[in-house]
């Protein structure tokens, strides 16, 4: 990771009277992938509006490649590829014809698509119109679609929500791989499991400001809490304790836990990333 | 480049066309509507009678039956190929006329001649060839008709007939599905589908779109306009100013399409608004139609500014001289319109990017 990819310096934006993006900054490295986590209505989609130039900022800039994004949207969209939430593919096309349509698009010539169309595992559906495709092949197809030109920056939006398991593990290869290219991306998912496994860093993104920026590990240890779960049986009863591993006396508490008869299991839990998101924004990611 | 975007949109449009309904609807319409109105009216399917004549020697017939106006004349080679023919009904009616027939004639004798009529030919043309022959042979004879025959116009003598009064509605109906809502719809179902807002963080602008939406559209219309003008016998008379008059039509109506797609936010609004919208754009073939209707109303919608020069030279023979007016006028709405879709792009854009 070495140049910055994105950057973005006091950004706001507001619709009317309702403050979307407040004061936002950050940048994402190339070859990095950042967290976007925030739940519905924290700004995530605003702000991918705003860095892929489908709309201005009404306060701050935004640098993608060097580039300002208002004045060079032409030169950034054509190095940037973009997969949105929703399904927005060419349903009576097949997947080829969908993917030589948007090459021609990026001034891509003889644009062979199978290649593409093979490392999202669609290559035997590759004549198929879109229409007949599974939810979860649909976006496979979106996710080669934003791939086409080689992009410096991908800009995933939600790229696994609600797919089946071969499909989620297709996408998230995918996301590995175009790190290791060295592109940036831009991650945002609910599933913090996922974030916390592709991304070096995450930004906790609330009411359109950025509640904490830092790597999964260092969010967890400042803000988590490890403990012990401690499940024993006295006297015909199952009781479950929860012991801290950070309070002052976590070991005297263990001594006596683990030395007490009916001891059933004893499991150690690291803090999640949406334990420290409730503790940092005092909500939830699904909320 | 916006013109290598349109038309790779363009391009793309047009293959996925022949999968989308209301694009074989916009090319059906016209043809079917001309078939429909003109079985109804008739003229399609009548064509002029057909006499064939078998000449055995010299006669002055031959030579005045090629100048008749309103009537196919053919000259087989022999009575046998000629009854056959009729028999077959690529005739109506067959003469055949015997060697020294003129002769005969002048000499005041009442030469035997065969005259066939097809059995499946329509009685209205037996009666139309029967009387041209009677009047070709007296003609041959040198006797004067037994009756003088005054010709007395009942009605409107400057009325056009109704099928070419509802020209202007054909086209009308070619044009308007082909040219506005087509691309209408095109354009409606890409904000839909969300894959024009996956077109707009493409190098493609929103101006390559409306410009390849604009271009389905006037592609279309022109070529289901010149469909419909040719198949109601229209574009012979000044084929030139036609097709100019049909370039300002499919323009307007291309114009049109982009606003209603950029304005409506989803399928049925944009039907809504084009079922209780179409009239203002219907409205001016109401006056073609009922021409006692006060004229000047019709001048107030901007399709009289094609469909006027458009009726002017397919009905009344008129040049570009005489309805340059008009299409100035017409040409000056185009412009006018063509802010409007500037603005109502820009609206569709700022509404996309919010939603």
């Amino acid at each position: 990771m070495s140049e910055e990819a994105i950057r973005v310096e006091g950004v706001s934006y507001a619709y009317g009277d309702v403050k979307a993006v407040d004061d936002i900054s950050f940048s994402v490295a190339q070859g990095e992938v950042l967290g976007f986590l925030g739940p519905n209505g924290a700004g995530k989609s605003t702000t991918i509006k705003l860095l892929t130039g489908q709309m201005r900022p009404q306060t701050g800039d935004i640098a993608i490649l060097g580039m300002n994004v208002a004045k060079d949207r032409d030169a950034i969209q054509g190095r940037i590829g973009v997969c949105f939430e929703e399904k927005n593919l060419y349903l009576n096309l097949s997947a080829k014809e969908n993917l030589r349509f948007f090459a021609r698009l990026f001034g891509i010539r003889d644009f062979d698509p199978t290649p593409l169309l093979q490392r999202v595992g669609l290559a035997d559906r590759a004549d198929d119109r879109v229409k007949g495709y599974s939810k979860g092949m649909q976006q496979r197809l979106m996710v080669a679609r934003c791939l086409l030109n080689n992009p410096d920056i991908l800009f995933l939006d939600e790229p696994t929500d609600g797919l089946d398991p071969v499909s989620s593990q297709a996408i998230r290869r995918v996301i590995e791989e175009e790190a290791a290219r060295g592109a940036a991306i831009l991650l945002t998912t609910h599933d913090m499991d996922e974030a916390d496994k592709l991304s070096d860093r995450v930004a906790f993104i609330n009411d359109g400001t950025i509640a904490a920026l830092d790597t999964p590990e260092n969010l967890k240890l400042a803000h988590g809490q490890r403990s012990v779960r401690v499940r024993t049986r006295a006297n015909g009863e199952i009781r479950e304790r929860v012991v801290p591993l950070d309070a002052s006396d976590t070991g005297d508490q263990l001594k006596a836990v683990v030395g007490a008869e009916g001891l059933l299991t004893i499991h150690t839990e690291e803090a999640t990333l949406e334990a420290v998101f409730i503790t940092l924004t005092g909500r939830g990611l699904q909320e | 480049m916006v013109g290598v975007h349109a038309l790779h949109l363009l391009r793309k449009d047009l293959g996925v066309g022949p999968r989308s309904p209301i694009f074989l609807y916009a090319i059906a319409l016209p043809v079917i509507l001309t078939l429909l109105i003109r079985v109804v009216f008739g003229s399609l399917f009548d064509p002029a009678p057909r006499l064939g004549i078998v000449d055995e020697g010299d006669s002055q017939i031959v030579r005045n039956a090629r100048d008749i106006d309103g009537v196919q004349v053919k000259f087989p080679e022999s009575a046998a190929i000629l009854k056959q023919m009729v028999e077959n009904n690529d005739l109506d009616a067959g003469l055949v006329l015997p060697s020294g027939f003129d002769g005969a004639l002048q000499a005041g004798q009442m030469p035997n001649v065969q005259f066939f009529f097809g059995g499946q030919s329509l009685a209205s043309n037996r009666v139309v060839l029967g009387v041209t022959m009677i009047d070709l042979i007296r003609e041959v004879a040198g006797s004067p008709a037994p009756i003088e025959v005054e010709t007395v116009t009942v009605g409107d003598g400057e009325s056009v007939p109704l099928v070419s009064r509802l020209l202007p509605l054909i086209v009308l109906m070619a044009v308007l599905i082909a040219g506005a809502l087509t691309p209408a719809t095109s354009l409606v179902e890409e904000k839909e589908k969300r894959t024009l807002t996956a077109l707009l963080v493409t190098p493609t602008r929103l101006g390559d779109v409306l410009l390849g939406k604009g271009a389905l559209g006037f592609i279309l219309a022109m070529a289901t306009g010149t469909v419909t003008l040719a198949l109601n016998g229209a574009l012979g008379t000044n084929t030139a100013a036609l097709l100019l008059v049909l370039v300002l039509a499919t323009l307007m109506a291309a114009e049109v399409g982009l606003m209603l797609g950029s304005f409506a936010k989803d399928t049925k609004a944009l039907y809504t608004i084009w079922k209780s919208g179409a009239i203002v754009l219907l409205a001016p073939v109401i006056f073609f139609i009922w021409p006692n209707l006060p004229q000047w109303i019709a001048k107030v919608f901007p399709t009289y500014y094609f469909l006027s020069p458009l009726f002017d030279i397919a009905i009344h023979g008129a040049g570009l001289a005489d309805v340059w007016v008009e299409l100035a006028i017409g040409f000056a709405i185009c412009a006018v319109f063509l802010l409007g879709v500037a603005a109502l792009g820009r609206r569709m854009e700022a509404t996309l990017a919010a939603a």
